[in-house]
């Protein structure tokens, strides 16, 4: 097996469909684009999955707590319906060709009531036969961001995927390599490799990665692919040394603080 | 005397032990915000803490604020029930684990605040000249500043974020100014809440604000007592609801209080009023955390008392107060300024 052989069983092209129908694919902001937010912006329309190669594939959405819903693929498009509780989802699609099994996963959050239920409930669920799993999904409010590494685990019918390559391409273009351990456990740096990136700006675009294995059992090859959006590390924008420096000046204000006061107390008790 | 008679004692066991649990607990009770204990501690225990056990009750204020309410608000007020909906469960939330502890959250709970009296203790130890109390009129305008922050920061920058009338980045800036986000995160290792964000002027700002400030703190915490406790807006937010917890402070004055005063200066937030007041019987202050200090120091039977549900369940008592002054002498005597003192001064006969 090479991993560097798989073609994408799926591509995806993922989006926010704001109120504007029209929006498609306008996860990336330019960079340097400023902080102008308004509470339009934190409107949430339905999310939409785009396969590129959508015939014979079956959707179903995972709810936390772990009831599932069938997705209607139409014309290539997936639209994430409501379900009213908060927390992460997971939508598996998957494909059945007789030899060949494919499926991708993707871990999307989505908002209502609280749910009630840990995402560790919904990435420990065998979803599928062959199944890549975060481990753990950034938590609730939190990214993927580049040049993190992350921890994934590889499960083959319920059990871990030993010896595996697995794959780690970008929308970018970048590909990472690893292989999972005896625990079927594997971490992915995930590459910081945005482009025209201005050092001291903000950059709010976001990206794809997606990560691939491959394995065979009695005849039947399975494919598996693991999908999530990744940002622009914050260390672009935010300068630890200066931290540390600022703190540094705000011990010595507290400690010239001190003693003035102490001198104030001593005067006093004279 | 017995350490484990010694409430001081008991309340640092107390806040070791929660401080353990609520910055590392998340191994325990899980990594997501979902797995946490409550979602609404009524104390500061970070969210930006991976390894924390419950996040502090703040946080969704300043979410709710800006993307529910705020939102709710933009939308034309037609939803507002629905955008209120999300604060007043997060409120009821603090208000039922509230009850049970009132302000002693802050006294007994608190991650910040037991880092603060732990760099105290150190400062004591080192042999740090500390200042006994700060003085009534400093400590009297401070006190409205923990009000304007809660007001500000944790509720009224949020609602106009939400409703659009400013920019994202002040939709949650408590957190980004809390020294509490970067001790927490500090405490697991994890030092990339440190640093100075040059996004934009909000954020410059905010970041300077949050570094200096955790600096201060920490040298501040040294010689003086409960520094950051003093402006936090959880306090202010306990001060609102201390009507409805079942512990109390409560004191029974006697003519005898006119003469003493040990209570206001033992009390780590300088709240002289407990030494003043003659006339309420529950005198649990806007600024007191429950701590039991004031209670430890009061030299007289019963004066002063924690009461839970109104049944005494520490009450001063002279038989308590003089070996605990004997044992707090002790303790402030042997700092290692003292020991170098001492070691100077045997060693000098020799050198003659």
């Amino acid at each position: 097996m090479n991993a560097n052989l798989y073609p994408a069983a799926f591509v995806l092209m993922f989006c926010f469909m704001m109120p504007a129908p029209d929006v498609v694919a306008q996860t990336a902001a330019k960079p340097g684009s400023g902080p102008e937010h308004t509470a339009e912006q934190h409107r949430r329309g339905p999310k939409k999955i785009a396969l590129t190669d959508s015939k014979g594939a079956v959707a179903r959405l995972w709810k936390p707590d772990l009831t599932t819903l069938p997705l209607t693929v139409e014309h290539g498009n997936i639209t994430l319906p409501r379900t009213g509780v908060d927390n992460y989802h997971a939508v598996v699609v998957e494909k059945d060709r007789g030899h060949l099994k494919e499926v991708l996963i993707r871990y999307e959050y989505m908002h209502g009531k609280p749910s009630g239920h840990s995402t560790s409930e919904l990435t420990a669920a065998e979803k599928t036969p062959f199944e890549i799993v975060p481990d753990p999904v950034p938590r609730e409010h939190q990214h993927y961001r580049s040049d993190q590494r992350w921890n994934f685990s590889l499960r083959f019918k319920g059990t871990p995927a030993v010896d595996i390559p697995v794959t780690l391409e970008t929308s970018h273009g970048t590909r990472v390599n690893a292989v999972s351990d005896s625990g079927g456990e594997f971490s992915l740096h995930i590459p910081d490799d945005f482009p025209d990136l201005k050092e001291g700006e903000r950059d709010k675009r976001t990206a794809e990665f997606s990560i691939s294995a491959e394995t065979k059992d009695n005849g039947i090859l399975y494919r598996t692919m693991l999908s999530a959006a990744y940002r622009v590390k914050p260390s672009h924008w935010q300068s630890s040394g200066l931290g540390v420096a600022v703190t540094g000046f705000g011990m010595l204000a507290g400690v010239l603080l001190g003693s003035i006061g102490l001198t104030e107390t001593k005067r006093k008790a004279r | 005397m017995n350490p484990m008679k010694n409430l001081s004692v008991i309340r640092k066991l107390v806040q070791i032990t929660a401080f353990i649990f609520f910055v590392y607990g998340g191994t325990l009770t899980g990594y997501y915000l979902a797995d946490k204990v409550t979602g609404a501690l009524p104390a500061l225990s970070c969210a930006y803490d991976m390894q924390g056990s419950d996040l502090c009750t703040l946080i969704p204020f300043q979410h709710q604020m800006d993307h529910r309410l705020g939102e709710a608000i933009a939308g034309g007020g037609g939803n507002l029930m629905m955008g209120l909906m999300p604060t007043l469960i997060t409120l009821g939330t603090f208000l039922i684990l509230f009850v049970f502890l009132n302000k002693a959250f802050c006294g007994w709970i608190c991650p910040l605040g037991t880092f603060q009296e732990l760099l105290h203790n150190l400062g004591q130890k080192l042999g740090l000249r500390r200042r006994e109390s700060l003085d009534h009129g400093l400590v009297r305008r401070m006190r409205p500043v923990k009000w304007l922050i809660l007001l500000l920061l944790v509720f009224g920058f949020p609602l106009m974020t939400g409703i659009g009338w400013v920019n994202h980045d002040l939709g949650d800036p408590f957190c980004r100014i809390c020294p509490s986000r970067i001790l927490t995160t500090l405490a697991t290792g994890d030092s990339s809440q440190l640093y100075l964000d040059n996004a934009n002027t909000t954020t410059l700002v905010l970041s300077l604000i949050a570094d200096f400030m955790f600096g201060l703190m920490i040298a501040l915490s040294l010689t003086i007592r409960q520094p950051f406790c003093r402006i936090c807006p959880m306090l202010a937010l306990h001060a609102v609801f201390r009507k409805l917890g079942l512990l109390r402070l409560v004191k029974n004055a006697t003519p005898r209080c006119d003469r003493c005063g040990l209570c206001a200066k033992a009390c780590p937030m300088d709240i002289s009023e407990i030494h003043t007041e003659m006339q309420r019987r529950d005198v649990t202050f806007e600024d007191c955390t429950l701590c039991g200090r004031c209670v430890e120091f009061c030299p007289y039977k019963d004066v002063l008392q924690l009461k839970y549900a109104m049944i005494p369940v520490f009450s001063a008592d002279p038989a308590y107060f003089k070996p605990r002054k004997r044992a707090q002498r002790n303790w402030e005597q042997n700092s290692l300024l003292s020991i170098l003192k001492s070691g100077h001064a045997t060693l000098k006969p020799k050198q003659s």
